[in-house]
């Protein structure tokens, strides 16, 4: 995009002269609640995306591997439920996250792309170490069941608690540690229970900073 | 200028604008030049003249990069331009707090 600028209308440029304090004060308020509201990511519709995706796409392997004797794990039709779910919840953040930094550059961008860089290379390496479990002959109760849902909830969890410390967010780190929380005690719930725990903590949780986070986010 | 002052480059309804706006991003962030646009809705020549008494003060940098169709310009605050800034809402305050108004957050 050309923003080459002239001067041509630069000649009605205004002073200070007329502006007396409440007007200053008037302008800081009304300015700076513009910017905030138009530069910051609204973490809440993030996270009732993700949370109802979560919800949804993980109570769906549930609903397919209740009642599984012996345990063979989740069909593929609620896999690509929860690929849709996931992806429906990925696409409105990025839309979202796009809105409010549109035409932001510098720190906080490159922030934002290594927290995406250690999320995608931690779930690779999760699926990675699932190949490998499967290998090592563990059954399919423990690589299809407890480690596959519970490994990738606690990459998240480590990636939004990391993420937390660079942005001061009392929110990411809220989640962070929930998500974590989940992951591993939802791991005795075994290879049926842990897709249901997931389910209903991780989603609930989402949902849950969604309410809580822009009362959080004031105190940071 | 006296400490009790309120800076006159930044007195400026425009002005205040550009700096307050630009002080809601992180440190070490910038904006490019056609969003602080449309956030300021200031024509382009006017941005632009204001900008320049800015960065004439030390307030703020314009960072240019590309040519021709294909050229951004983004703007960011300074150290100068955030210090300048909390000491003109300190002493919009006092002057505030003098005529009993409430002061800006």
């Amino acid at each position: 995009m050309n923003e080459d600028v002239d001067m041509k209308d630069g000649a009605g440029l205004d002073d200070g002269a007329d502006l007396d304090p409440q007007g200053a004060a008037a302008i800081m308020q009304e300015a700076g609640e513009r910017a905030r509201r138009e530069l910051r990511v609204s973490h809440p519709v993030t996270f009732i995306a993700g949370g109802v995706a979560w919800l949804l796409g993980y109570g769906a392997i549930w609903f397919s591997v209740r009642g599984q004797h012996p345990y063979q794990g989740p069909a593929p039709e609620a896999a690509v439920i929860q690929v849709v779910l996931v992806g429906f919840a990925v696409a409105i953040a990025a839309s979202v996250i796009g809105r409010a930094t549109s035409g932001v550059g510098g720190l906080s961008m490159v922030q934002r792309r290594i927290s995406i860089l250690a999320l995608a290379i931690g779930i690779i390496a999760v699926l990675v170490l699932e190949a490998a479990i499967d290998h090592a002959g563990a059954s399919r109760a423990v690589v299809f069941g407890v480690y596959q849902a519970a490994a990738p909830v606690l990459v998240a969890g480590v990636v939004y608690v990391a993420s937390s410390a660079v942005r001061l967010s009392w929110t990411m780190l809220g989640l962070g540690l929930w998500l974590v929380a989940v992951a591993a005690g939802g791991a005795f719930a075994g290879p049926v229970g842990v897709w249901a725990v997931t389910a209903l903590a991780g989603g609930l949780g989402y949902l849950l900073m969604a309410a809580l986070g822009p009362a959080l986010d004031r105190h940071q | 200028m006296s400490e009790d002052e309120l800076d006159p480059v930044i007195h400026a309804p425009a002005r205040l604008r550009i700096v307050v706006t630009l002080a809601a991003l992180p440190d070490g962030d910038n904006l490019s030049f056609t969003r602080l646009q449309d956030l300021i809705g200031l024509t382009p020549g006017n941005l632009i003249t204001h900008l320049r008494k800015l960065d004439d003060a030390g307030y703020v940098r314009m960072e240019k990069s590309g040519s021709g169709v294909n050229g951004t310009t983004s703007v960011s605050l300074t150290r100068e331009g955030r210090a300048a800034l909390d000491r003109y809402r300190r002493v919009l305050r006092d002057l505030l707090d003098q005529a009993g108004s409430t002061p800006p957050r």
